[in-house]
């Protein structure tokens, strides 16, 4: 009998690759807007910068944000596996254990946040010490994210440290690779941090201050490191510059500074949309790179394309209903509140 | 072979397990208790209960922190895992499925969504939207359900698409209903076992009389449907691997009757506590309900689990993660040849791919002891016949000289004295211990492929002859390579069975 061949793509690439990168986009604003907000709280908190009832006002939101940021994670990571999962796999294979922290990590800030939140809700206090077990957590899971994601960029270095040790206990010996692309992105989260505590300062103005100063600081710092990383792609650099990506680049750090004025002039609005576009170039930009660095061991063109229009017609048909049913019950919610108020 | 192997101290099968079931435990329960919070919120609101709206407000609470949190990250954890120890099958599932996945996507962002809008919206929200937000949320878990049930019974019995390769195919396959079914019951019944828990420590009273046998209802009428759907997807499991377990597999089979005997005690407890006798109901019981079903989950999972050797999905991959379509290319170029990681151990690199998925050296399913005091010879061969072997086991996948190389790199690991050394034994006890390693893995004494009968009335030099011969007896039979004292006391043993098998 011949059986089936499981090694196809079950639509075609760019739809995968548009919904991958745009899920993606999706996941790091809920994660910036996470692991930015967490340490703008302690550290807005520690400088006795912000009253407790701010700081709680901020931890209650934590829950849903780590919903947000576990939800729109799961799926960029299934349409990661989907095109790559030689890969990526390997990758978490040879870190077996730190990839299967992330599960633990995550569980263990999720139910931090929450005590936070509860806690604020009882005492007007939000409980310093479980954020802070909380960002250890995100911190923790960012960092192996980097560095496993970074490895499966390079095959031949996973074979290297393979053939080494077989165990699941390999961390990542290229700090170079990641260290880098991973402040840059703990940056990016202060900058989105700053956004939404300016967002939800705007009627305060010691908050807003607060919000404004890292959202300007973020992406000052988050620009610097972005540049240091550039230069370090060595090689891949020039064939950077001569793809479609290095209009994207270009045009995502000018998104980003027109975010920043409109964010001056309070219209959030048009800053926060012009600051997803922006972030949403800079992951075009990194799935560029990524290509390129697999380029010689991997070619997304050698995928056959196998459509299965019918399952991808159900996804999508869920997917608006999806969209409308929580739109619909976000009104419910919100409307309840506003008469409540 | 394109993945390397994750060497770990732990058994997969434990550690899969371990996460496995705490997961759909929970995840159950996140559906049936759903329905249980907006069913009771109508009853309660109907009746104007306070007392009940409020201990459903805490029930919720309860209810959003594990199945949120816990819930959702075990169910990432499986997701983890399953790229770990099984990476071919987890590749070949997501490109058939991911479709199906994003679905069910889709849905668990309504279900989120609508879980935690519920928890926060119990003050704020009117009746009416809240229970429709209720609703919503029951009816959206169950359809990550509906989605789910279908890879899952998938890898079981994955039907015509074998033929075909329709996604639909695979989707709706022999087993889909009974599972669907007898999964909805579970929720239902964990819900009922949930509300017991929190509830069991509320003061006693007619509003814990009333809430308990309400919940030990839900219990029970799960537990009714869940009881006649086990014997409906036995049913729809093919004939032919059915009784291939009951022949040969003695794992699946077991956890088959302790599952019903688990559901016997699940439900004598519900109906003595919970219909007899509500009042009497403590945390203590409430606990050991909990505990009973959990056990049963596992029992239940495990069976699905186990028979589903030799393959991870049934027909298509063996549970070391060698496709069948390939198994004939491999066993001819050799699995070295195909294999994109190696650590330059080529046994050791052997080893793992071709038997530790499913065996430890040490510990769960340990091979050491079935191949201590044995020569290489006697392992090669075992390597070579593994589907010859009970346990249902897939078939070596490599060439002859790479049994040789597995051989070597048992034979390092092994203890090479001989077994009357190692073990301290003699006479017959020496023998049914020569027995047990070097026959008995293939002919399980009362089980189909039994020889008792054929050792009836021979004399010692028949059975030396026999022995002398017993690379010829049957493919893939090992030739005798004992010593002269293992020889002694293996053909008295065989003598003694011989006796037992002519009564
Ligand atoms: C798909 C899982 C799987 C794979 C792969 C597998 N086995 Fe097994 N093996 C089993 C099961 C299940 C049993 C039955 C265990 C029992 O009855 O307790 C078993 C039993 C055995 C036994 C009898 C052990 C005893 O204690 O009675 C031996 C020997 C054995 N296997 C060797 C091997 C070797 C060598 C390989 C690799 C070439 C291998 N197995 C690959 C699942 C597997
Ligand atoms: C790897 C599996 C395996 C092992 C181990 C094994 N056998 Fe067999 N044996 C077979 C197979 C296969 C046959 C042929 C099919 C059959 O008769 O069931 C067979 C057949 C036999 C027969 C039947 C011959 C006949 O014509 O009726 C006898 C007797 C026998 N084996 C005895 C033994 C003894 C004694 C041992 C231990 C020293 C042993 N076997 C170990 C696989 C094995
Ligand atoms: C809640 C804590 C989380 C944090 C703080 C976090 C943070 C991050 C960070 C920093 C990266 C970028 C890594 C890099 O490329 O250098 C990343 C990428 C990613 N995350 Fe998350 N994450 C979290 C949870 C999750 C979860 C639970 C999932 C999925 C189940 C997930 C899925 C992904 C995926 C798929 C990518 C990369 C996709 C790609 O490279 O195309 N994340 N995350």
């Amino acid at each position: 009998m011949n059986l089936p061949d499981y090694q196809f793509i079950s639509a075609p690439l760019w739809l995968v690759t548009v919904l991958h990168l745009l899920t993606l986009s999706l996941h790091f604003m809920a994660m910036n807007f996470l692991l930015g907000g967490v340490i703008i709280t302690l550290l807005s908190n520690a400088r006795k910068r912000w009253d407790d009832a701010t700081a709680v006002k901020f931890a209650r939101l934590f829950p849903a944000a780590t919903a947000a940021t576990v939800t729109l994670g799961v799926a960029p990571l299934l349409f990661l596996q989907l095109v790559y999962p030689r890969q990526v796999y390997a990758a978490a294979i040879v870190s077996g254990w730190f990839w299967l922290g992330v599960p633990a990590a995550v569980i263990v800030a999720y139910y931090a946040l929450y005590r936070a939140s509860f806690a604020g809700q009882r005492t007007g206090r939000a409980g310093k010490a479980v954020l802070l077990l909380a960002l250890a957590g995100l911190l923790y899971v960012s960092l192996v994210y980097s560095s496993v994601f970074s490895m499966a960029e390079q095959p031949g270095l996973i074979r290297d440290l393979y053939a080494r040790d077989q165990s699941g206990f390999v961390w990542n010996p290229a700090v170079g690779d990641y260290a880098l692309r991973w402040l840059h992105m703990v940056f990016g989260a202060l900058t989105v941090g700053g956004f939404f505590v300016g967002l939800l300062g705007r009627n305060d103005v010691e908050v807003f201050a607060t919000g404004k100063r890292f959202f300007v600081g973020g992406m000052v710092a988050a620009a610097l490191v972005g540049m240091a990383y550039l230069l370090a792609l060595q090689e891949h650099l020039l064939a950077l510059m001569r793809s479609p990506a290095i209009w994207a680049l270009t045009a995502s750090v000018l998104l980003s500074l027109v975010s920043l004025h409109f964010f001056f002039k309070k219209n959030f609005w048009l800053s926060g949309i012009m600051l997803f576009l922006s972030l949403a170039g800079m992951v075009f930009v990194r799935h560029t790179v990524r290509l390129l660095r697999l380029a010689g061991e991997f070619d997304l063109a050698s995928w056959r394309v196998a459509p299965q229009w019918s399952p991808f017609a159900m996804f999508l048909a869920c997917f608006v209903v999806m969209l409308v049913v929580v739109a619909w019950m976000l009104r419910m919610f919100f409307g309840a509140k506003k008469s409540a108020a | 072979m394109n993945y390397p192997f994750w060497d770990v101290p732990v058994s997969y099968g434990v550690l899969m397990a371990v996460i496995a079931v705490f997961h759909v435990f929970v995840s159950h329960f996140a559906i049936g208790g759903g329905l249980y919070l907006v069913v009771s919120e109508h009853l309660a609101r109907k009746a104007g209960d306070a007392r009940r709206l409020e201990f459903l407000e805490r029930l919720s609470k309860f209810f959003v922190l594990t199945t949120l949190v816990a819930g959702a990250l075990t169910g990432v954890g499986i997701w983890f895992i399953i790229g770990l120890i099984s990476p071919t099958a987890t590749e070949a599932l997501i490109h058939n499925y991911v479709w199906g996945w994003a679905t069910e996507w889709t849905f668990f962002v309504v279900e989120i969504a609508a879980a935690m809008i519920y928890f926060y919206g119990w003050k704020t929200m009117a009746p009416r939207a809240h229970m429709a937000v209720g609703w919503i949320y029951f009816v959206f878990a169950w359809l990550s359900l509906f989605i789910i049930n279908g890879i899952v019974t998938f890898m079981l019995t994955p039907g015509q698409w074998l033929a075909t390769g329709d996604f639909w195919d695979g989707f709706f396959n022999p087993t889909f209903w009974p599972s669907l079914v007898l999964r909805t019951g579970v929720c239902v019944m964990l819900a009922g076992l949930y509300a017991l828990l929190v509830v069991a420590r509320c003061e006693a009273g007619g509003f814990k009389e009333r809430t308990v046998r309400w919940s030990a209802g839900w219990g029970v009428a799960g537990l009714a449907v869940t009881a006649v759907c086990q014997y409906w997807y036995w049913k729809a499991i093919p004939a032919a691997v059915t009784a291939k377990a009951l022949q040969t597999m003695p794992t699946p089979i077991h956890s088959m009757e302790i599952s019903v005997w688990l559901a016997v005690a699940i439900g004598a407890l519900l109906v003595v506590f919970g219909l007899l006798a509500p009042r009497k109901l403590g945390y203590g019981a409430a606990a050991a309900l909990m505990v009973l079903g959990l056990a049963w989950f596992g029992a239940f999972e495990w069976f699905r689990e186990s028979i589903r050797k030799p393959y991870i999905l049934a027909g298509y991959i063996y549970g070391n993660g060698v496709e069948v379509a390939q198994a004939d290319r491999y066993k001819k170029e050799g699995l070295l040849a195909q294999m994109a990681f190696k650590t330059g151990d080529d046994g050791a690199d052997l080893f793992r791919h071709a038997c530790q998925s499913c065996h430890m050296l040490n510990g769960y399913k340990a091979l050491k002891p079935a191949f201590d005091g044995m020569d290489r010879a006697f392992i090669a061969a075992i390597v070579r016949a593994t589907h010859q072997l009970k346990g249902n086991m897939p078939p070596f996948p490599g060439t002859a000289a790479e049994a040789e190389k597995i051989a070597g790199y048992l034979g390092h690991h092994t203890d090479k004295r001989p077994l009357a050394e190692i073990y301290k034994l003699e006479g017959v006890e020496l023998g049914r211990k020569a027995y047990a390693i070097r026959c008995g893995v293939c002919h399980v004494i009362g089980a189909a492929s039994d020889k008792s009968q054929s050792f009836a009335g021979q004399s010692a030099d028949d059975l030396n002859n026999m022995l002398n011969t017993a690379a010829d007896l049957g493919e893939g039979m090992p030739a005798y390579t004992g010593d002269a004292a293992e020889r002694k006391a293996l053909v008295a043993f065989l003598q003694e069975l011989g006796k037992g098998g002519k009564k």
